[in-house]
């Protein structure tokens, strides 16, 4: 693949709703399910990939003319290691209660497919500007993906968003289970194939 | 053979420049990670004997740590605290060794400042000095002493124990006469909405007041929480007029020597809860009188 | 006939050393120390005891091994008719989950003293790491309740033959990989400290494994290689091949206990893609809706799994 013919802003809108990675591409899942109980978990969680994805993404931008291709992935996974170890040293450090919340998904980052199928397929075949609007997108994308899960389950599961009492009850506790994760996710994805289809449906 | 050099090379720098990164990352925030804990604590802790935004602490209130640790010898085993002890008008360090049946041993000046006691491996260091090997040294536990103006208020606890899920840790606050002040739950892996409850006022509060009788027997009870009584012990959502001077002091008469009622969904999280106080409240409750008597006879200048 | 008594002694042999193993203890005269109920220890000495000395429960002192100094109350202890097995019984049900110290004091059998003995009464630790292996495998299976390992679970769960294959795959990448890590852990990560580290050597080791599991398939087992090669590649983008050396380094596991955790993850794994794959087959002939069809039935499917594996929750063996 070529370098991009987008612009910036498009390839931010892009990450967001073409290929977001949660509900189109289907990567990443694990922390969808997992962790988006509440919007504060999901949101933390968010910024920490859009943080990981953003720095690596550039750092591969910037070394790509010096990557030797035999050694590409191992390079891809070692920045993205780094990467992840320092958001994860400074989570704990500065946010320790957050940090807690989210478990072991910080430092698991660094296994999510999304991150390393940008840094092959995008950062490292574009200049730096480009890649850091792209890992925006994508990093914007899981957020927006995880924000929304996780207030659809907050707010049904608990009566709460972001900690302040809307609803004053508890609809269904089930909602904050895990499995409920999953029969979310798969009821928003078989929505945007919905409006897919009758989109395509009009434009034929 | 060219190739497999500079892709060595290229990999070798590589894992160093990353290295390097989160080494220097690491340092800078190693320090805050502390500074930070250490902080949070304290707040626990003054939230916990009644301080907080509203009203704060005032300045006789003074915090000291004792650390137990069990020393074994070859074939024996005794306990060793270290306690602050008055020099002058500053604070030092002491090691006071007992025996199992609580007869004392010996006595040793530490050399290490308060504020380094806080760091477990200094704490090793200056221990390991004092005493003669061979000689095994495990860290037991930590108990603040809270004094007012030269009297102890209270005893601040901090704990864990197994719950439901993995592990439940938790920080207790007694009075002098281990009558329960307060519980802060302060870490667990119990499930959000069912044992995450643990966490929730109407729980936590039912374990306030009860005096150290009650708490040997403390037990959980399969029934669902009074309503009055909910109210009563969520005191956050209290609003101007709910309970008046009577009513506070009826409730307080009718639940004081009830036992603890289970979380709804979550019986084996509030029977770990309960069980994991009642356990931590007696095992201190012994040990802090056989403590007291051999400094009283000792004549050692504690600073509590 | 000089055969057949080789093999008998052999046998014999072997049967002696796991019996005397198992009943080892601390001291000669003791032969065998357990829990016995909710609130019991139950002794068996070599001979029969004295009476007049087993009624003293002076002699018998008990306590958990992190609490030395705190004596556990004994109400009575009683002996069975031969003398020859004791049991303790306490005031308060006893915390099988620690370990508790027994102390006997001045043992008089037949009228002769035999010593004092202090022993260690803990549950089986074969049980301990049986829990461990069951814990990972259902219990807290990787898939439907640490919610781990999905991308690859759902791209590979559509067929069983594919589902089985990465299911075994990934348990022998898994298995190695995590005693590797911890190794590494333990002798080069403790002792400078450098636990920061974690993450890129454990993802090193992942990779190192994949790698090298690639190239011995390929030489020793072509056939083999050919059926689950395309699999291994996929292992490494598995957030569970992470998270097992991830737990393993939190809780501090010894070799033994990580290779349960590693193998149950493993079988944990194959079981949910197994369930999954036959559930996914009949879908396929299924009429199931045009929106749904592909991956979001998947997902309300795996809802369902993880709804019932919730069940296993809370569960202890052991």
């Amino acid at each position: 693949m070529a370098e991009t013919t987008k612009t910036n802003i498009q390839l931010f809108i892009n990450g967001l709703l073409n290929e977001n990675p949660i509900f189109r591409l289907a990567l990443s899942m694990c922390p969808a399910v997992g962790i988006s109980t509440t919007v504060m978990n999901g949101l933390l969680l968010g910024v920490a990939v859009i943080f990981v994805q953003v720095f690596s993404s550039c750092t591969i931008a910037l070394i790509k003319d010096y990557i030797h291709p035999r050694i590409r992935i191992p390079t891809y996974t070692l920045t993205i290691a780094t990467w992840v170890t320092v958001i994860d040293l400074v989570l704990s450090a500065y946010f320790p209660v957050a940090y807690k919340a989210m478990g072991i998904f910080v430092r698991l980052i660094v296994a999510f497919a999304i991150i390393t199928m940008r840094l092959e397929v995008f950062a490292s075949r574009n200049r730096v500007i480009t890649s850091f609007w792209d890992g925006m997108g994508m990093g914007f994308g899981f957020l927006l993906g995880m924000v929304v899960l996780g207030a659809i389950r907050e707010l049904m599961g608990m009566g709460t968003l972001l900690g302040y009492d809307i609803l004053g009850f508890r609809p269904l506790l089930f909602f904050v289970l895990p499995a409920a994760g999953f029969f979310l996710i798969g009821f928003i994805m078989a929505i945007f194939n919905y409006v897919e289809i009758v989109y395509k449906r009009k434009t034929k | 053979m060219r190739e497999i050099i500079k892709i060595t090379i290229a990999l070798t720098i590589s894992c160093l420049v990353a290295g390097v990164v989160m080494g220097s990352v690491f340092i800078v925030t190693a320090k805050a990670k502390k500074h930070n804990e250490h902080l949070n604590a304290q707040q626990t802790m003054l939230g916990l004997l009644g301080y907080g935004k509203a009203k704060s602490a005032p300045s006789g209130l003074k915090l000291y740590n004792i650390y137990r640790y069990i020393i074994t010898e070859s074939e024996s085993k005794y306990l060793g605290y270290m306690l602050p002890v008055k020099k002058g008008d500053r604070t030092r360090y002491e090691l006071l060794v007992l025996d199992l049946k609580g007869q004392f041993v010996s006595r040793h000046s530490l050399d290490i400042l308060p504020e380094a006691t806080i760091d477990p491996k200094d704490r090793k260091t200056a221990l390991k000095s004092v005493l003669t090997p061979p000689v095994t040294i495990t860290y037991a536990d930590t108990t603040i002493v809270a004094s007012l103006n030269d009297k102890r208020i209270a005893y601040l606890l901090p704990g864990e124990f197994p719950g439901f899920k993995t592990f439940i840790k938790a920080m207790l606050a007694l009075d002098a006469d281990f009558k329960i002040l307060g519980l802060e739950i302060i870490e667990h892996e119990e499930d959000p909405g069912l044992g995450g409850e643990i966490e929730q006022e109407y729980f936590k509060n039912q374990f306030k007041d009860k005096p150290l009788e009650k708490i040997k027997k403390l037990k959980v009870i399969k029934e669902p929480l009074p309503e009055k009584y909910r109210k009563y012990l969520e005191k956050g959502k209290w609003k101007k007029g709910t309970f008046s001077k009577e009513d506070i002091a009826v409730i307080q008469k009718n639940y004081q020597d009830k036992d603890i009622y289970a979380l709804t969904g979550a019986t084996i999280s509030s029977v770990s809860v309960t069980n994991g106080i009642r356990n931590m409240t007696k095992k201190f409750a012994y040990r802090i009188k056989i403590l007291d008597k051999v400094i009283a006879s000792r004549n050692v200048p504690v600073s509590f | 006939m000089v055969k057949r008594f080789k093999t008998y002694s052999v046998i014999m042999g072997l049967m002696m050393a796991l019996l005397l193993s198992g009943c080892e203890t601390e001291h000669r005269f003791i032969k065998k120390v357990a829990f016995k109920g909710d609130d019991g220890i139950a002794v068996t000495f070599a001979a029969p005891v004295d009476d007049g000395w087993a009624k003293d429960i002076s002699n018998f002192i008990v306590s958990e091994k992190p609490d030395p100094d705190i004596m556990l109350d004994i109400k009575d202890t009683a002996l069975n008719p031969d003398r020859t097995k004791l049991t303790i019984s306490f005031k308060d049900s006893l915390n099988q989950n620690m370990p508790h110290i027994l102390t006997i004091k001045r043992i008089i059998s037949k009228g002769r003293p035999q010593g004092t003995a202090t022993l260690t009464v803990k549950k089986l630790y074969f049980g301990y790491l049986l829990s461990i292996l069951i814990g990972a495998m259902i219990i807290h299976n990787f898939v439907f309740t640490k919610y781990l390992g999905l991308c690859v679970f759902f791209g590979t769960s559509q067929k069983k033959s594919t589902a089985v294959g990465m299911g075994i795959t990934f348990t022998f990448v898994i298995v190695f990989a995590s005693l590797m890590s911890w190794f590494f852990y333990q002798f080069v990560l403790k002792p400078f400290r450098l636990d920061y580290l974690q993450i890129v050597v454990f993802i090193g080791m992942v990779s190192l494994s994949v790698q090298g599991a690639d190239t011995i398939l390929r030489k020793v087992n072509p056939a083999l290689f050919k059926a689950f090669g395309v699999y291994l590649v996929l292992v490494i983008a598995n957030c569970i091949i992470l998270a097992v050396p991830l737990i393993l380094a939190d809780n501090e596991y010894n070799m033994v206990e990580s290779f349960m955790l590693a193998l149950g993850a493993g079988i944990g794994f194959l079981i949910a893609l197994f369930l999954m794959s036959s559930v996914r087959e009949r879908l396929e002939l299924a009429n199931v809706p045009v929106s749904y069809r592909g991956l979001p039935i998947a997902f309300i499917v795996a809802g369902l799994f993880a709804l019932s594996f919730m069940g296993f929750s809370g569960m202890s063996i052991f």
